[in-house]
């Protein structure tokens, strides 16, 4: 059985302008030891989502549907004590920004102790022990004498590494990781993918990952999930993924990022913008921006997940005509879509 | 690229637009933090931007890379006289501008827009598109007024694919890829003869990325544009730049045609920033060798003598090149690199 098993999670925002369906309808699992990217742009619920994992959703925001198995726990039926054990013992989570997670008037020895103090039983002496191990594994130098230091002592990826060795000290199943590295320069993020990897072999740790890099998606996630407008566009393997791409949005994504290998002219566009999603969705939210010939108003339901190939599922859109290739319908406009 | 397609460029070059119109000679930027307690001790200087010299084109974009604290801000604020530099000279079209006066310079300031990352902290909040639309054009034309400048602000808004409509709207009624449509149009609208993007797409979601890249390229194609594209990332530079520099501590430590310096980098550097971007392609990344490198940029105070990379360089360097400062030498036409020999190793 999976680790995790997110099953039609839906997490509205109730605002004074009407209601926000932040997550709308979304399903994944995750095994043990294995890395799930979840990839969207902002506003796609990506991370709000990882939040509803673990409750931590705060008014006018409330989970209003679902379930959230994890180790065939109901996390959603959970007493909030039960979730407190839950949260940074056995999933943990880091940010985009170590710094406003952690404490800036405690010591580093502090925040690890207090976090190992209250999940675990081991003494003061035996938790400062193992909290100081912990950093060397990070590759910070001189660890017993750093860990006194104050979180803005350090540079920010040296932060990111303190918070990778905080999450990880109560050896947790599950790692919830929203936007790890998108603060850090390129080369101090591969530093800290590597990092990551590398604790995760050793500890057998499951990693969500939420990301907008597609590039860091397929140099570490095994599985990838696709959000747009809230919901699942498409899951599969990091390979169906890139190679097979299925949905509009998916294909027409990877072709308007430039790579180091893009050559030519222009890339290719994605018009428009992302749907508000205060507003209702009729139908497929990519409609107004999908390239391909339409077909017919999206006035219907959205359209239904359906399996491809073995662990390759895709939102399967009548709406457009899809016959053609995408190079074919994309365009390299620059002048914005007006409704 | 091949030396006849160089050369081939350089006859072009020649004939049309002229090839020193921004020329910089041995430019520094230094920072005195002054004197410590009591006047005693010095407390340092910083070096953000040490002995740069550069010249760009008419029309051509250069890229200019580096990670955060490299001095590619400091460097562009010091090419718009914003931060007057300690030392060195800066010639725009011939006119040498480090020696203006204050007062000449702010005349000559509006030959040089800015276009910034975030759009929303450049705009001002209280003034429709069309209220600084025109307020830049009048820097240019003061007298334009009415109908002609009604129409000049529509042609602008066309320019970056806005609906006229939108020109009484405020910055916060548009959408991100749209705020930096209206930042694009205001830096076009003094007719500025440089412009200085500052990371401009790293705020933008990946699907609205490529509509604001399409558009500078195009506006270059059109208008003749001449920029410097400040970027922390290489695969974005690469795409939209006629050229790269790639700085590191102040320094220039790459400069060459664009697609030569990503697909035959020559300082280590370079082919560790390259192989640090993940590449949206699985089997690209599960078969690539990383140049991991180690720690983080050393501090601006006090960096380290002579070859200022030999502290974070996976090839160890001898004493010789951690005293000696290492000069930037063309090694093929038109692509320079720091000539430190451990840097330049092929095998690492």
């Amino acid at each position: 059985m999976a680790l995790l098993h997110v099953q039609d999670l839906k997490t509205y925002f109730f605002m004074r302008g009407g209601v926000v369906r932040a997550v709308d309808g979304v399903s994944f699992e995750v095994e043990r030891g294995q890395t799930v990217g979840i990839v969207g742009e902002s506003g796609s619920g990506k991370s709000v989502s990882c939040y509803s994992i673990l409750r931590l959703i705060d008014e006018p925001g409330r989970i209003v549907g679902g379930s959230v198995m994890f180790d065939g726990e109901d996390l959603l039926q959970a007493t909030n004590s039960r979730m407190r054990e839950i949260r940074g013992g056995r999933i943990s989570m880091i940010f985009q920004d170590p710094m406003t997670s952690l404490n800036p008037f405690l010591r580093i020895s502090t925040q690890m102790v207090e976090t190992l103090r209250l999940h675990t039983d081991l003494d003061q002496r035996a938790a400062l022990h193992k909290a100081i191990a912990a950093l060397e594994e990070v590759g910070i130098a001189e660890a017993s004498k750093r860990i006194h230091s104050y979180p803005h002592e350090f540079s920010g990826g040296m932060r990111q590494r303190v918070m990778i060795a905080s999450a990880l000290l109560t050896e947790p199943d599950l790692l919830i990781a929203d936007e790890p590295t998108t603060a850090l320069d390129v080369t101090i993020q591969a530093q800290v993918l590597d990092l990551l990897k590398q604790r995760q072999e050793r500890l057998g740790t499951a990693i969500i990952l939420v990301t907008h890099d597609l590039g860091v998606v397929a140099g570490t996630c095994e599985r990838v999930n696709v959000m747009y407008a809230g919901r699942d566009v498409e899951s599969g393997t990091a390979d169906q993924i890139f190679y097979d791409p299925h949905h509009a949005y998916t294909q027409a994504l990877q072709k308007a990022i430039p790579s180091l290998q893009t050559k030519g002219d222009l890339l290719y566009t994605v018009p428009g913008m992302p749907p508000d999603l205060s507003k209702p969705v009729q139908g497929c939210a990519f409609y107004p921006r999908c390239p391909y010939p339409k077909l017919a108003p999206p006035d219907g339901p959205p359209p239904e997940l359906v399996v491809l190939t073995e662990g390759h599922c895709a939102q399967d859109c009548q709406y457009c005509d899809r016959s053609k290739p995408i190079e074919d319908v994309l365009t390299s406009d620059v002048t914005e879509a007006f409704e | 690229m091949t030396d006849a397609a160089i050369s081939e460029r350089k006859e072009t070059g020649e004939s049309g637009p002229r090839e020193d119109f921004l020329v910089l000679d041995s430019v520094s930027q230094h920072f005195d933090l002054g004197t410590g307690f009591f006047g005693r001790g010095s407390r340092g200087v910083i070096k953000a931007v040490d002995n740069v010299s550069l010249s760009i084109r008419q029309g051509e974009i250069l890229g200019l890379v580096g990670e955060s604290g490299c001095g590619k801000t400091t460097l562009s604020r010091t090419i718009m006289q914003i931060i007057r530099p300690t030392s060195g000279r800066i010639f725009l079209e011939g006119k040498e501008l480090s020696s203006l006066s204050d007062r000449e310079v702010r005349h000559e300031r509006i030959n040089f827009q800015m276009i910034f990352q975030d759009p929303y902290a450049s705009l001002n909040p209280r003034m429709t598109v069309f209220d600084a639309l025109a307020e830049a054009i009048r820097t240019r034309h003061p007298g334009v007024r009415g109908t002609a400048l009604r129409e000049r602000v529509v042609e602008l808004l066309r320019l970056v694919g806005l609906s006229p409509a939108q020109m009484k709207k405020y910055p916060h009624e548009f959408s991100g890829g749209q705020r930096q449509r209206v930042a694009i149009a205001r830096a076009l609208a003094p007719e500025p003869k440089l412009i200085i993007a500052d990371e401009p797409v790293s705020a933008l979601d990946v699907s609205i990325q490529s509509q604001i890249l399409n558009l500078l390229k195009k506006l270059r194609r059109d208008m003749g544009l001449t920029m410097i594209f400040i970027s922390h990332d290489l695969s974005v530079v690469r795409y939209i730049a006629d050229r790269i520099a790639v700085m590191y501590l102040g320094r220039i430590v790459e400069l060459g045609d664009a697609e030569t310096v990503v697909d035959d980098p020559l300082h280590i550097y370079t082919r560790a920033l390259m192989s640090a971007i993940p590449q949206p392609d699985p089997r690209i990344e599960r078969s690539r060798k990383r140049v991991i490198l180690k720690g983080d940029p050393p501090s601006p105070l006090n960096p380290p003598t002579g070859c200022s990379f030999w502290p974070r360089s996976p090839i160890p360097h001898d004493e010789r090149m951690k005293v000696v400062e290492p000069e930037l030498v063309e090694f093929h036409p038109g692509h320079f690199a720091h000539d430190c020999p451990f840097c330049l190793q092929r095998a690492a």
